[in-house]
């Protein structure tokens, strides 16, 4: 189960590096705050992972909690920004 | 400066969402010394749902509600709560923030003083953050210029 996770754990790692590369080269805001998004979907599973493979799961899940909110409230504040721009 | 758009689906959620947000920053402040968090995590986790209202309501509403200078206050009152517990320690002849030393005050042994000590600075600590992190908040959005400087004038 340990090598399992582990293995899941670091696909996603190389997923987010992906993900990354629209981060930083992709055209276009929409691109960036979209991916910015999901690197953070992927860091919250990552996160839950790591809770797992230490067996303090019940400690990461508050971690992986505040991360989704601030993860959310920043996908509308760069909505809103959009929005301004025009 | 941001303005009200009345977009159904941010509003909603952001208007059942608010509350958790706030029950959970008041979780990871109680509960910072047996799990991740504490004051300056929980002050953070408030500002943000009041960061949240603020993007979904829009500045106007937001300021009916929540007043910039009770941010004031609150940034205020949470570095007195800190320092003033600290300086309590050394009315009862301890070092600063030697919590141990308020179990005469509190009447209890001194390793549950040192629990409540904790918790008392971690409230202070937590109600400066979150002032703290939205009055930021406002002085980015609004460009510096807040509407009760602009009456006053």
């Amino acid at each position: 189960m340990t090598t399992f996770l582990l293995g899941i754990g670091l696909i996603l790692c190389f997923l987010v590096l992906l993900v990354l590369y629209r981060v930083v080269f992709g055209p276009g805001v929409f691109n960036r705050v979209a991916a910015i998004s999901a690197i953070g979907t992927k860091t919250l599973i990552i996160l839950l992972i790591m809770g797992f493979l230490y067996n303090r799961v019940e400690m990461f899940i508050d971690i992986s909690m505040v991360y989704a909110l601030l993860n959310f409230i920043g996908c509308i504040a760069a909505a809103k920004y959009l929005e301004m721009e025009k | 400066m941001v303005f009200r758009k009345d977009d159904i689906i941010v509003n909603t959620i952001s208007r059942i969402l608010i509350p958790f947000i706030q029950l959970y920053a008041l979780y990871v402040i109680m509960h910072g010394h047996y799990s991740p968090g504490g004051g300056f995590q929980g002050g953070v986790i408030l500002g943000a749902s009041l960061v949240l209202l603020l993007l979904t309501r829009g500045y106007d509403e937001t300021r009916l509600k929540i007043p910039e200078n009770s941010m004031k206050l609150f940034a205020s009152a949470g570095v007195l709560i800190y320092a003033g517990v600290g300086l309590l320690c050394l009315f009862f002849l301890g070092n600063f923030l030697d919590y141990s030393k308020l179990a005469v005050l509190l009447h209890v042994d001194p390793a549950q003083a040192r629990s409540l000590g904790i918790l008392a600075v971690e409230i202070g600590v937590g109600f400066a953050v979150m002032a703290v992190m939205y009055s930021i908040f406002l002085d980015i959005s609004t460009g510096g210029v807040l509407a009760e400087d602009e009456e006053e004038e």
